[in-house]
């Protein structure tokens, strides 16, 4: 049997009210790109970051006054895995896309506005390839549109 | 005193070790352990689940620290931006520094255990509040 991944998962449960901690909660995970296994669990592919990541948040689910817990799992079968695996390299090519479109978009600014959006967007990449845990083929041409966006700005005037 | 924390020092515990060690309790022994139920009963717990001593609010443990010990020298504070962003990264300080201090300990970590991280991070940690220490007091960045 093929070696299967290792995933750590939070499940969780918050108070409905306030809703503060829960939207704060929503913006974390979301930045960490985890994938919504079902309706309050979620998984990351198992390293030290990633589940040292997901444990503050249980940390912070507990301070809010909810309950959370950390589970180490793999998937019983392959094709649960890759659908987990699935989901989440489409959600991250679909923040590649408009990273796409908004670097072909800025071809039309003036310059100062081209060198904020390059600026912004080199950032957007950054923040995107840290929870690129299953790069998609949209990984590269994100990369590649920002960059030249960037050495038209570069040229000497 | 004897102080523990999870084993796998990256840059948040690397720099908590640091401060601990300048700033709190200079006698400070540290305990890496894997679990919080494996913490030494006579040990302060710190950057882990449920230490008093962790991220709290949105803050990192390098933080929690500085406030707790009422350590407020601004050098530690302008230290803790930069920590604060190389640990979480999210965009709550303006920190250039962050990334370079991220990916050191990162690599650090590979290559040494927990004990030498902590040991060889200490020396690095003393440059950069040098660094920051002459950035204050001169306004601008040190050559």
């Amino acid at each position: 049997m093929a070696e299967r991944l290792k995933w750590v998962f939070l499940a969780y449960r918050l108070p409905r009210e306030p809703s503060t901690p829960r939207i704060a909660l929503w913006r974390k995970l979301r930045r960490l790109g985890v994938v919504q296994v079902l309706d309050n669990l979620v998984a990351l592919p198992l390293d030290a970051r990633t589940r040292e990541q997901l444990e503050w948040l249980a940390d912070e689910v507990v301070d809010a006054g909810g309950a959370a817990s950390i589970w180490l799992a793999e998937a019983s079968s392959a094709g649960h895995e890759r659908e987990l695996a699935r989901r989440m390299s489409d959600a991250i090519a679909e923040e590649y896309r408009v990273v796409i479109q908004v670097a072909g978009e800025a071809a039309g600014q003036s310059e100062g506005q081209r060198r904020r959006t390059a600026e912004r967007l080199k950032r957007d990449v950054r923040a995107i390839r840290s929870r690129d845990f299953f790069p998609p083929p949209e990984a590269e041409p994100a990369r590649r549109a920002v960059a030249a966006l960037n050495a038209v700005l570069e040229v000497p005037r | 005193m004897r102080w523990a924390t999870r084993a796998g020092c990256h840059v948040d515990r690397s720099a908590c070790a640091w401060l601990i060690k300048r700033f709190v309790d200079t006698e400070a022994e540290f305990v890496f352990v894997d679990d919080p139920d494996e913490v030494p009963a006579d040990a302060t717990a710190f950057d882990m689940r449920g230490a008093d001593l962790g991220h709290h609010d949105g803050d990192c443990t390098f933080e929690t620290i500085l406030q707790r010990f009422g350590l407020d020298d601004p050098v530690l504070w302008d230290v803790a931006r930069i920590v604060h962003e190389a640990d979480l990264d999210d965009q709550r300080y303006d920190a250039p520094e962050a990334c370079g201090l991220d990916v050191i300990a990162r690599g650090l970590s590979m290559v040494r255990d927990d004990r030498e991280v902590v040991e060889i991070a200490a020396a690095l940690f003393d440059g950069l509040y040098e660094h920051r220490r002459r950035a204050l007091l001169l306004g601008r960045e040190p050559a």
